[in-house]
């Protein structure tokens, strides 16, 4: 069995295990008996019509599992929801992914799927925000826009009949993503919303939860409309690096507030403890656990220690709980 | 099936090595009490009434065996603790406490005290398992053992711990647990006769004193110190001393030899001292004596001779069971002595101890005072290699004139003799009955009735082929051919009834051979195999095995054939009455003609076979004609070999070449094959000698060579030849069945059938051997896989040496069989008759009787005075002659001698023979 | 040598039809995609799984099914003399196949076009039967990895010691020279996928010796389904709605 990797003590223990089982009771009403293991076979009622979905195949007539999950009806159709796999990627999922490799007219970027997904130049807006065919010269610059290991943030535009997978960035939500952390979670523990991009105010932090399990955790960045501006600032950037003399104001704009610094560090804590314990990563989620922490006047390593998570496992019972009560 | 209730980690501390092994430990071992109700009782053992249960410790089962085996001894748990430590510290009674554990009719149960949850001991950190074992051997496992089978089993059952310990004993008294000796439990239960079978623990040697006394000898000490295990392992080390097997000559247990690999040879050891109370079969190691020592000893040893006798015995057959070449009377004849090269040595230490127990009887003693007194004897064994063993016994007067079974317990430097403890009584000394199961016992020989495991594996009586038989496609159908039998053997299909792994096979296996009495026979097989099913009787449908050649007129085999058969023998010969039929000139029938044919065709192939080498031997083998209604031998007499016993083995000869042949070449490796090695130049040298005496020279360069210069040995009587052939028979060794994987193709050969391959096949139903071989041949005609142990060539070699000595030992015990019989023979008949001089002596000749088959020596001095008197020995020139010349007497002639059976000492009866002066031929 | 006393018992105190007790932990190794530890007595191995993720080598690509690659490897700590052993020694490289092989029978690779999968296996501690071990916990990391599978491959050895079927050797009986017939199946699908044996054994004591293996087998398989089953409920649990 999965186990939570780290040092408890004697009252720890016991604490965690009370909070586990409390969760387990919790959903136990909500969801009987619906995971399955590998072959193991799924009671369907064959008179209805039966479509197989994901995760199921067919042995002898009868309808067996081919993953590890829950299984899933919507009227006829069957499938197995897996939990810990790789990315399944869905046209219009909000996905975060790291650039592998500059290629003639894509990018090939790392987002923890089967194969690398592709997002061609022509599927994103040009830094010039003018709609028109991409000249050789743009193909030569595309470096200047992503280059390898940048962090993107990007839209599942679907399937190519190639079966490569293809991204797009028309938007100015899109882009790269800078000053900030990623982190790499399971793609189960992210539930597809309406909102993926939050711009968490208080603490000055832009958090994005990609579909792919590609959290970033990062410094706001106003959304500028005049990206011509902000380009001029990019190459000005550029210039100043290889003059290696940058001047104060500059300085002022790369550098960011030591603040600011703690509160990514804080979310993102909270997003590993949180994946720790395998539960649901939503915004509401993690801001209760920063705020918990704040509470507890911890300081931000501390997060990932014993006692934290405990009582993170501790408040998410209490929480789920109060829900069901709430419900009932 | 509950997998494991917990485990633990046994550790073991070896070199650098860390070795880690689970430990299951179990709550499905049971108790063993059929009247337990918590446990599962089906494998129970004890019995249902037990009151008394008895824990026994590792040394009573190493020392006290004897007295386990008595049927008064039972409800006994042996744990496994106890098991493995004896089984570490001696095999042998492992392996007799196993079976004791087995019998169905003992009631010994073995407890897995290792595995149990409850009565586990964990080991110490830091403890090898040595240590652990030492500590087990105060028994704190078996103590807690112990105290989980009282709780177990409750107030109702006495469990008693047996230890003869000082310390386990109070400790284990201190935890509450009833513990005592064996002494004092063996006395509680009130049976006498038990005591005689406890080993006296060597410590307190306080009765000893008494023997001795009864002897004329001071306590002083008598041997040499055994050098302690560290010494000897480091003087193997360096090569002052060598190692190897301790084997005493069997015709003068004063001289044993030690087959040592580091020397290459043979060292001698003479004398008891130098022997230094290793016995045979012990695996010693042996110091060699220096050059100038080695005369002087064999010289002092002479004296301690005295009690030494030679026995009339049969005459040998080969040079296993012959004497070995002595140079103890060269030696004193101060001549030069040939074999002085050899090494000689003494024994400084005993590596492995090969004791177990001996048949004999006591010797005569005056009955102390007191009949019901514990009284010293000695023990003689029947086995002469064997010294005198000291018991005590408490039954003296029922003993003295029994034949019975003596254990050899210890044997230190101060005592002569080794101290041992009775074990069981055979019968009265002399008592036919008696004295053929000390024939039986000495050769290991099991004669006890089959078990029903084995019987069980019998097809159902009355037996027939079948028709699933007859449609099987590799039987052929060869009703319609006219078979018929001479003698023992047309090839009975044997391995259709005993299939391996059974315990009929395995029984078998053991036995290796049926043994042949003068009065009965012990079977390899069960009766109903024996003398039914697997007999080819005449109109009868049965089973075989069949090598079918095509031959020439000429004998030459064009084809051969191998097949499972079923026939229907026409006639069921024997040698006479087959002879017979040949002989009568009026007989046209099919069979006759056909036996005929069969003799022209084998003296042909004889004929050749002789022509390549194979030599024509000769055998002094007698019969008895044996009363029906006493089993008294009647009558005596050389067997006679017709034309018939030459045709039938001229024929089986042909099938075992043909299918050593055959399974040789499909499994070179595994292959069960019997060869016949060179007789060596030292084993030949003695015949060499006596044959130039009368002037008749052996070419022994080869088996051709020989068997010529034997055809050309032609004295001026006509049993000249044959004497000289039989004195050339008992220098041959004896053939051996091997493993064909352990030797390479030259060494296959078997030199007195001149055959470079050689194996047994046609008589299944008598020795193993040849089931063996059916397989082989079965599984290389494709028709039956061939069974697992073909693939572990150790196990098959192991085999073969169990068949050897099966082998050996059955002849032995038919040898014994008709010494036994010739005493009982002339016991009532006195006899005059003709012997022929084999060997000349100090003190006398060797004397052979063709007509009883049997070899002894005749005096013509005193004891003790040699070469004295009125006859003068040459043993250069083998002859003795009278002092004034009036009588002379040369080896290989005939003399007149007297046969007699007289009775030196009570109830040990012996034939004597004397030469009978007035007939000098 | 005595392997299985008159008791009935082997040295390790088990019957011949008894396995070496099982222990088996998902998700040993937090950066992998699947990740199991499996446990059969002292033989102790661990697993990762990495894919199905986009083909390192790019010519090894296949447009329709995804590539298996297998490394097997010996910790130098896991026998009792510490000897450094060479890397891609021979035997490694068969069990590695082996595993390989094993594996790609019950994976769905069609299912995963243009991929790879990588299963990297250890052997912590050996103690006889490392190479069912090694498959037994592959087995549980593609599952914890998600990877679609036909069936849950399973394996176990069976030896045949003083003519007697023994379930699952350990390295005492492993070494007695004795044949080791391991298998590996399907348990739903009752397939068998890997068959090994390298002495000879008579044809039908072999049966019955790879009978014993199968019921292993079988008894493996519906412990790591336990396992998996157990695992599931627990993720999902925790995951909340």
């Amino acid at each position: 069995m999965r186990g939570i990797q780290l040092s408890l003590n004697q009252t720890q223990k016991p604490r965690l295990e009370r909070a586990l089982e409390r969760l387990e009771s919790l959903s136990s009403k909500s969801n009987p008996n619906a995971s399955v293991t590998v072959a193991d076979t799924i009671p369907v009622n064959y008179e209805d019509g039966v479509l197989k979905g994901h995760g199921t195949s067919e042995l002898d007539g009868q309808v067996v599992a081919t993953l590890c999950g829950v299984v899933e009806r919507v009227n006829k159709l069957v499938y197995v929801r897996a939990l810990r796999a790789r990315y399944k990627p869905e046209v219009g999922d909000i996905i975060v992914g790291r650039v592998m490799e500059v290629a003639p007219k894509r990018w090939r970027l790392e987002i923890n799927f089967s194969q690398d997904a592709v997002l061609m130049l022509s599927s994103m807006n040009l830094p010039d925000g003018v709609q028109r065919r991409r000249t050789a010269v743009d193909e030569l610059n595309m470096r200047t826009i992503f280059e390898e290991n940048d962090v993107i943030c990007a839209e599942v535009r679907g399937f190519q009949h190639d079966g490569s997978l293809h991204l797009q960035a028309r938007s100015q939500k899109y882009g790269k993503l800078e000053r900030g952390q990623l982190l790499t979670i399971s793609p189960y523990l992210v539930k597809r919303r309406k909102q993926h991009f939050h711009h968490l105010e208080q603490y000055g932090i832009d958090l994005v939860l990609g579909c792919n399990g590609f959290i970033w955790v990062g410094e706001h960045v106003e959304a500028k409309d005049d990206m011509v501006e902000d380009q001029a600032n990019k190459s000005e950037q550029q210039n100043s690096k290889s003059t290696s003399s940058p001047n104060l104001e500059e300085q002022e704009q790369t550098y960011t507030p030591l603040e600011i610094r703690q509160n990514i560090c804080r979310t993102a804590n909270a997003v590993r403890v949180l994946s720790n314990l395998g539960f649901n990563i939503t915004v509401e989620a993690i801001m209760e656990t920063v705020n918990l922490s704040s509470t507890l006047n911890l300081d931000i390593h501390e997060m990932l220690g014993a006692e934290f998570c405990v009582l993170t496992a501790e408040r998410e019972a209490e929480r789920r709980s109060m829900l069901t009560k709430r419900k009932g | 099936m509950l997998q494991s209730k917990s485990f633990v980690r046994k550790t073991k501390g070896g070199k650098v090595l860390k070795v880690v092994r689970e430990h299951y430990l179990r709550d499905d071992i049971y108790c063993g009490a059929s009247f337990c109700k918590a446990c599962d009782s089906s494998t129970a053992r004890l019995s249902s009434t037990a009151a008394t249960i008895l824990i026994v410790d590792t040394n009573v089962v190493l020392n006290q065996i004897d007295l386990l085996e008595n049927p008064a001894i039972d409800d006994v748990v042996v744990l496994s603790v106890v098991l493995e430590e004896v089984k570490n510290k001696n095999l042998g009674v492992y392996n007799r406490v196993r079976a004791l554990c087995s019998n169905s009719m003992r009631k010994f149960f073995v407890f897995s005290n290792e595995y149990h949850k409850d009565t586990y001991v964990k080991a110490m950190a830091g403890e090898s398992p040595n240590d652990r074992n030492d500590r087990g051997n105060g028994g704190s496992a078996i103590r807690v053992a112990a105290q989980w089978y009282q709780n177990h089993l409750g107030q109702g059952t006495h469990v008693l711990l047996i230890t003869n310990d000082k310390e386990n004993k109070r400790k284990a008294t201190e935890e509450g647990i009833f513990a005592e000796t064996v002494e004092s439990y063996v006395k509680s239960l009130g049976l006498p006769g038990l005591l005689d079978l406890l080993v006296h623990p060597s410590s307190e040697d306080v009765g000893m004193e008494d023997v001795e006394d009864l002897r004329p000898l001071k306590r002083k000490v008598i041997y040499t110190e055994h050098k302690p295990m560290s010494e000897i392992t480091s003087g193997l080390h360096r090569g002052i001393y060598h190692q190897g097997k301790l084997r005493v000559n069997r015709y003068n247990p004063f001289e044993a030899y030690v087959g040592s690999e580091s020397i290459g040879d043979e060292i001698i050891v003479y004398g008891r001292a130098n022997m230094n109370r290793a016995f045979d079969g012990d695996i010693v190691a042996v110091e060699l004596l220096p050059q100038d020592q080695r005369h002087e000893k064999s010289l002092s040893i002479a004296d301690e001779e005295d009690e030494e006798e030679e026995d009339v015995h049969l005459a040998p057959s080969s040079a296993d069971a012959a004497p070995r070449v002595t140079n103890l009377v060269q030696g004193s004849a101060g001549d030069i002595n040939p074999l002085s090269s050899r090494p000689s040595g003494r024994v400084v230490g005993i590596i492995k101890r090969n004791w177990h127990s001996y048949c004999g009887s006591l010797e005569p003693m005056p009955m102390p005072a007191g009949n019901g007194g514990v009284a010293h004897a000695l023990f003689v064994s029947k086995d002469r290699r064997i010294p005198k063993i000291r018991i005590q016994t408490r039954q003296l007067g029922n003993l003295l004139d029994k034949r019975i079974i003596v254990a050899v317990d210890s044997w230190d430097c101060l005592s002569r003799y080794p101290s041992g403890h009775y074990v069981r009584t055979i019968g009265e000394i002399g008592d036919r009955d008696t004295e053929s199961e000390v024939v039986l016992i000495e050769n290991d020989i099991d004669a006890r009735p089959f078990s029903s495991q084995v019987l069980a594996c019998l097809p159902p009586l009355p037996w027939s082929v079948s028709s699933p038989d007859l449609a099987n496609p590799i039987r052929q159908d060869l009703r319609h051919l006219c078979v018929f039998s001479v003698d023992p053997p047309d090839i009975a299909d044997v391995t259709n009834f005993v299939h391996p792994g059974t315990p009929l096979d395995d029984e078998a296996a053991q036995r290796g051979t049926s043994v042949y009495l003068v009065e009965r026979r012990i079977d390899m097989l069960p009766k109903p195999l024996t003398e039914d099913i697997c007999s080819l009787r005449a109109d009868v449908e049965r089973l075989a095995f069949s090598v079918i050649w095509e031959m020439t007129p000429e004998a030459e085999i064009i084809s051969t054939r191998y097949t499972k058969s079923v026939i229907k023998s026409c006639a069921a010969l024997s040698y006479v009455e087959a002879q017979a039929r040949m002989d009568d000139s009026r007989l046209m029938d099919q069979v006759t003609t056909d036996l005929r044919n069969m003799n022209a065709l084998a003296k042909m192939m004889r004929l050749r076979r002789i022509a390549r080498g194979a030599l024509t031997l000769a055998s002094a083998e007698v019969k008895f004609q044996i009363d029906t209604e006493t089993h008294d031998p009647l009558d005596i007499g050389m067997y006679q070999i017709r034309e018939a016993n030459q045709m039938v083995e001229e024929l089986m000869l042909a099938a075992n070449v043909s299918v050593a042949e055959k399974i040789l070449k499909h499994f070179p490796l595994c292959s069960l094959l019997r060869r016949h090695p060179s007789p060596t130049k030292e084993i030949l040298e003695p015949l060499l000698r006596t044959a130039a005496a009368v002037g008749i020279d052996l070419d022994v360069t080869s088996s051709k060579a020989l068997a010529d210069s034997l055809d050309r040995a032609v004295g001026d009587d006509p049993y000249f030849n044959k004497l000289i052939r039989i004195l050339v028979t008992r220098c041959m060794t004896q053939a051996v069945y091997f493993c064909s994987g352990d030797l390479s193709p030259p060494e296959f050969f078997h030199y007195g059938l001149a055959a470079a391959l050689y194996t047994h096949f046609t008589s299944p139903i008598r020795r193993y051997a040849d089931v063996i071989v059916h397989r082989l041949l079965a599984a290389s005609l494709g028709i039956y896989k061939l069974p697992d142990i073909f693939q572990d060539r150790a196990q098959l070699t192991s085999i073969s040496d169990n068949l050897n000595y099966r082998h050996r030992n059955a002849q032995m015990a038919s040898r014994a069989s008709v010494e036994l019989h010739t005493v009982i023979y002339f016991r009532k008949r006195p006899t005059d008759t003709e012997a022929r001089i084999v060997k000349i002596r100090s003190n006398g000749f060797i004397v052979f009787v063709p007509k009883y088959g049997i070899e002894g020596p005749v005096y013509l001095m005193a004891r003790g005075e040699k070469g004295g008197g009125e006859w003068l020995v040459d043993e250069q020139q083998q002859k003795v002659k009278k002092i004034d010349g009036s009588i002379s007497y040369g080896v290989l002639q005939t003399v007149r001698i007297h046969m007699e059976v007289v009775e030196p000492q009570p109830n040990r009866p012996k034939l004597q023979l004397t030469l009978d002066q007035g007939h000098v031929a | 040598m005595e392997y299985v006393s008159p008791e009935g018992l082997r040295l390790d105190g088990r019957r011949p039809m008894e396995m070496r007790q099982l222990r088996a932990e998902i998700g040993a190794v937090a950066k992998a995609d699947g990740s199991a530890v499996f446990e059969m007595g002292n033989t102790k191995v661990i697993a990762a799984v990495y894919g199905p993720r986009e083909v390192q080598n790019r010519s090894q690509q296949m447009n329709d099914q995804a590539l298996v690659r297998c490394e097997y490897s010996m910790a130098n700590f896991s026998t009792g003399d510490r000897r450094r052993k060479p890397k891609g020694d021979r035997r490694s490289t068969e069990i590695s196949l082996v595993i390989r092989q094993s594996m790609e029978a019950c994976i769905l690779t069609h299912l995963m076009p243009r991929s790879q999968i990588d299963i990297f296996v250890q052997v912590l501690q050996a103690d006889g039967g490392t190479r069912s071990a090694c498959i037994n916990a592959a087995t549980l990391a593609l599952a914890d990895a998600g990877i679609p599978m036909r069936d849950l491959v399973t394996s176990c050895s069976a030896g045949y010691l003083n003519t007697t079927p023994l379930l699952d050797l350990n390295y005492v009986e492993d070494s007695a020279g004795g044949p080791d017939v391991t298998v590996g199946i399907l348990s739903k699908l009752d397939n068998v996928t890997l068959l090994q044996m390298d002495a000879k054994l008579p044809m039908d004591t072999f049966e019955n010796v790879m009978q014993l293996a199968i019921e292993g087998c079988k008894a493996v398989a519906n412990y790591i389904r336990e396992v998996l089953q157990e695992n599931t409920k627990q993720l999902e649990y925790r995951r909340g709605v």
